[in-house]
This record gives structure tokens, sequence and C-alpha cells, in this order.
């Protein structure tokens, strides 16, 4: 009789029978054309204002002098005529180092989460819950008073700064919803290899949570480049705008100019849809379910 | 020298105790009444501090400054003289508060249940093999994914003037001249739809992971007992999908309790204040009307409501999850 020493992992056998199964077939290929109709249909109709934009944006504007139908002018315009530029460095310096600073914070932080059970830390995901749940308005003003004073108002790293600590939440459940799918056996034979706990989160733990790590990362991404409320009430000169603080100034200035307006809204949405494009498939917000509902 | 089974050592090694060295050292026992922190308590301590700080800073430490605001009378830059809980009776006696908390619960209600309608809905037609499946679930995804300044500009577009597109389709259509944003109760459909259109995307992740998590054998072995793809729905689905649901609803009741820029950037609260959810009367208050203390007391009232029904909604899937 031979006994091998191969361990049987019964959760991640599982798992691969679950993914093999892949797409639920669930009526026959006659049932799948009205589907596949109405998923265009009302797709279609959904992206009505999405697609209203672009092709606004590529009409000539007020006033010009092209013939042709559609055109790349109002781009040059306001580029010309706004601190675009300014806006979009702006935007994507703050939504950059918000999602370093997160995941810095957030990855240790999901760790404990994970994988200690005690009252601190079911306390301390409570306080997680009861954060999630207030209104940044009514946090506005006494932090734009503790800011003036630290000279942080009308500065691109105090935005920063308030962007980390209200996606602090969410980025910790989704880092410790993924660290849950990371077998604890993994760890205990590196710190039986003589490994510390910093050193088995570090080179097993975080090693292996990429997927977790960009899933945080873009949703930390949308938030500081999304955001209206902090920036409009922290930033106040316009080299300072990030871009929904400056979209929303010209569209006051130049309500009927759509063309222009348009233009800024397209370059304003083009990282987060592009950025989705290529990474959606390690976007998952399904994780935060768990995460909630299991300490 | 003890011999210790690998049980033991890795007892030990989850308290981090002794793994590095050659072998189990002789430890002296803590003496009684101080104890001292293990190696493994303090790193942890260590990876939760940062994130414990920032959440003081910016998230607690703004919520003990606004109660103090609430119960003074002051402006954006002082605290100003204290007043007592009269901010609180001043809000609470207004008929515009009540109206405000009014459309919260309305916005709130559509905005939860009819995100998660629609979101569901395409989580299950997604579910099934259809053509260019992947390019609709990317496609779909992306009213949430544009940011609410960009879409509510579009939306404006579409529907603020009489010259817009859809009042212009509906004139067509012999409805007569429908101002979208101009009508008290058109323009409280007009920012649920938009609330709706936001968010379903968000629910529809939510589902499709928790959908994508149930044993698809189960539905053949459901057939092969003659059920109805209803009964399949409601028997299988969705009780595997209900922690999940759960927890979908307390997240959007969050954010659309809380949610300024779908209602501000669309409406800015009007017409007069029809659209004002508590958020947007709280902002307009301080901001517009440089009331801080009742614009604060506003915000704290809602905040509380919230926070206890949201936890108490958090006790509830806790225990579901136990059960």
């Amino acid at each position: 009789m031979t006994t091998t020493g191969v361990a049987i992992e019964p959760d991640s056998t599982r798992a691969m029978v679950l993914y093999r199964g892949g797409k639920l077939d669930v009526t026959g290929a006659r049932g799948q054309w009205w589907r596949f109709v109405l998923v265009v249909v009302v797709t279609a109709v959904i992206l009505i204002p999405i697609a209203s934009v672009v092709y606004l944006s590529l009409l000539p504007a007020l006033g010009s002098t092209t013939s042709a139908a559609i055109t790349l002018e109002n781009y040059g315009s306001v580029f010309s005529q706004t601190n675009l530029l300014f806006w979009l460095e702006n935007s994507l310096g703050v939504a950059l180092a918000t999602v370093i600073i997160s995941v810095v914070v957030a990855a240790p932080a999901g760790y404990v989460l994970s994988r200690v059970r005690n009252r601190f830390v079911s306390g301390y995901a409570l306080v997680l819950f009861i954060v999630q749940a207030l209104p940044v308005v009514s946090a506005v003003i006494p932090l734009f008073i503790l800011f003036a004073k630290l000279n942080l108002v009308d500065n691109l790293a105090g935005v920063t700064i308030i962007f980390v600590g209200s996606s602090m939440s969410v980025a910790i459940w989704m880092l410790s919803a993924y660290y849950d799918s990371i077998p604890i056996t993994l760890e205990e034979a590196a710190w039986m290899d003589g490994c510390s706990v910093a050193g088995g989160f570090v080179r097993v733990v975080l090693r292996n949570s990429l997927p977790g790590i960009l899933s945080t990362a873009i949703f930390t991404f949308l938030l500081a480049w999304n955001d209206y409320l902090i920036s409009v009430v922290f930033l106040r000169s316009d080299v300072n705008y990030t871009l929904p603080v400056g979209l929303e100034t010209f569209f006051q200035q130049n309500q009927t100019n759509w063309g222009l307006v348009m233009a800024v809204a397209v370059i304003m949405m083009l990282p987060p849809v592009v950025l989705f494009a290529v990474l959606n498939k390690y976007f998952s917000v399904g994780g935060i379910g768990g995460s909630l509902a299991g300490r | 020298m003890t011999t210790h089974t690998v049980a033991e050592r890795l007892q030990q090694a989850r308290r981090g105790v002794g793994v590095a060295g050659a072998g189990p050292r002789p430890r002296r026992e803590p003496r009684p009444g101080r104890r001292r922190l293990s190696a493994r308590t303090i790193t942890l301590i260590l990876f939760a501090g940062p994130s414990m700080i920032l959440l003081l800073l910016i998230n607690l430490y703004p919520l003990l400054y606004a109660v103090m605001q609430s119960l003074r009378n002051g402006n954006l830059l002082n605290l100003g003289p204290w007043v007592g809980f009269s901010n609180y009776l001043r809000v609470l006696t207004e008929s515009s508060f009540w109206q405000g908390a009014l459309f919260t619960l309305v916005f709130t209600i559509t905005g939860v249940f009819g995100s998660w309608l629609v979101g569901l809905a395409f989580a299950l037609l997604l579910r099934t093999r259809i053509p260019a499946g992947g390019l609709f679930k990317v496609l779909l995804l992306l009213p949430w994914v544009v940011p609410v300044v960009v879409s509510a500009t579009s939306w404006n577009w579409l529907v603020a003037t009489p010259q817009s597109p859809l009042p212009i389709l509906a004139h067509a259509l012999g409805l007569g001249n429908v101002l979208f944003l101009a009508d008290p109760v058109l323009a409280k459909v007009t920012v649920c739809v938009f609330k709706v259109w936001i968010s379903f995307p968000f629910m529809m992740m939510m589902m499709s992971s928790a959908l994508a998590s149930v044993d698809t054998n189960v539905y053949e072995a459901a057939k092969v007992d003659g059920a109805t793809s209803w009964q399949s729905f409601r028997h299988i689905t969705m009780p595997l999908v209900s922690r999940s649901t759960y927890v979908s609803w307390i997240l959007m009741t969050i954010f659309c309790v809380n949610d300024f820029p779908t209602i501000f950037l669309l409406t800015g609260g009007g017409p007069v204040n029809a659209t004002s959810s508590l958020v947007v009367m709280a902002y307009r208050t301080v901001f517009q009307n440089f009331q801080t203390g009742p614009g604060v007391a506003i915000a704290l009232l809602m905040t509380l409501v919230l926070v206890i029904v949201s936890v108490l909604l958090y006790r509830q899937i806790r225990k579901v999850n136990i059960e």
C-alpha cells in the first residue's frame, strides 16, 4: 500500500469544476436570437447619452468655417481656450497618487481583516462599515477648516488625502475578500520555513493577489477621477482644477456651445473607459459581499 | 530538549514565536498582570495602523467637529456661539426638511430597487451564451464608469430645454410641451431614472458574480425533475444569490442617500426644492445660504437615520450568513 504526499484541496477542485462549467445553457438554440436582439436594442438605448457626447464633440462649432460634417476642431479649440492641459494633468496626478497610497495603506489592513478573528477586528469591521455610511457633505466643512490651517486648501495633495480616506473602507473590503481566497496553508508553510508574519504577507499573500490589487486600484482610480463634491469645495484656482470642476465651470460659461463642452467631456471620460476596456476582466465588486457579511 | 510535533510548531508559528531559530527556545512565563504583546500582534497592529489613522483624521474627526457645529450658530470659518439644540428644532419644524426627507426616501427606494431589477435582468440575460457577450458586458458598464459630471452634462443636453431632443420627440408624439426639469414631478422622475441609469451596472456586476458561483448542475437536476424556468429561478437562483442581494441593497441604500452629484449636477435641487434630497439641501444651506449650523444639522440627522438603518441591516446579513 502506498500513500502519496500530494495534498488534495477540496475547495480548489470544486472551484475548478465550477469554472469548467462555463456559460450556462438553460435554453436551446432557438431561445437565443430574441435574447440577442433584446440585449442589442436595450444596450443601444442605454448608450444614447454617451454616444451623443461623442457625436456632439465631433460636430463643427458655432461660427466654424469647415464644410466637413465631422471635425476634430473642437478638440483643438478647447486645448487653446482653456487650461484643459492643466486639468488633465491634475486629475491624472491626483488619481494615480490616490491609487498608490490607497493600495499601500489598505493592503496590510485588509490582511488583518481577512486573517484575524477577534472582537477588536470585528469592531474595526463595524467602524469601516459606519464610516462608509457617513455623508461627505458633513465632513467637508470641518476638513476645510482643518486643511486651511495646514495649507492644504486649493492644493492637490489635500484632495488626494481626502480621496484616500474616502476610498479606504471599500479598498480594505475588496482586498480582504481577495485574501480570503488564498489558502492560509501557504502562509503556514512560509512560517514553518522561518518567515515572519510580515514576510509571509509580502512574499506569499501579496504576490498572489494581483487581481485583487488591480480591482482595488481600478475602484480607487474611478472614485478619485469621478469625484465632484470634494474637488469643487477644495480647489479654488483655475490652474488647480481637476477635470470635473473644470468641465462644470466651462459648461456654466458655454451652455450653448455644446461641441466645445462635449470635447472636454470626451477627454474626461476617455481614461476610465480605456482602463475598463483593457482591465475589466480583473475588476470584480462581488467580493465586497462576502467581506461585508463574513465577519 | 523536548521534541515538538508539527502541529505544536505550527501553533507557535501562528503566534510568531521561535520559528526562525534552531529549535524552540525556552520561554519565561510572562508575569501575571503584565501581558506582553507577541511579535505577531505588533505586526498586525502596524498593518492596520495607517488605515486607522486615516479614518480618524478624514472621517471621524470631521464627524465630531460637525456635531459641535450643529450645536452652534456659526459660519464657514468660526464655530460661533452655543445655541444648544435650536438648530435641530428649527430644521425639524420646517416643512421643507420633511419634503426633502420624503424625496430622499423616494429617490433611494427607486434607486435601489430600480437598479437592482435592471442589473439582475442583465446579469441573467448575459449569463446565457449570446454572441459578443463579453463586449456587451463592457458596454453596459459604461454608465457607471463614465464620470457623473459627463453624464449629467449629456442628460442636460438630452432633456433640459424645450429645444432638446427628448422634448422635441415628445412634442412630435403629440404629448405637448414636456418640461423634464422644470415640472416638479417630472424633474423628480427624471432624477430617479438618471440614478437608475448610473447605478444598474454596479448591481449587474454584483449579481453576475453571485450568479457565477451558482453550480449549474443544479439547474440540470431541476430540469430533469420537471421544474419550469420560473420555478428554478424562484427556488434555486434567488435563495442562492440572496446574500449578495441584501449586501447590494445595503450598499446602494448608502450610495443613494449620500448621493450629491447625481442630483445636484442635473437639477441643482430645483425646480424650487422639488429634487432637493437631504444631502443637496444640506449643501445648499451651508454653501449657498451660509447657514452652517442648520445645514450640518440636516446632514447629521440624515446620517443618524442612515447609520441606524444600515447597522440593523448589517447585523441581519451577518445572521443570515451564520445560519
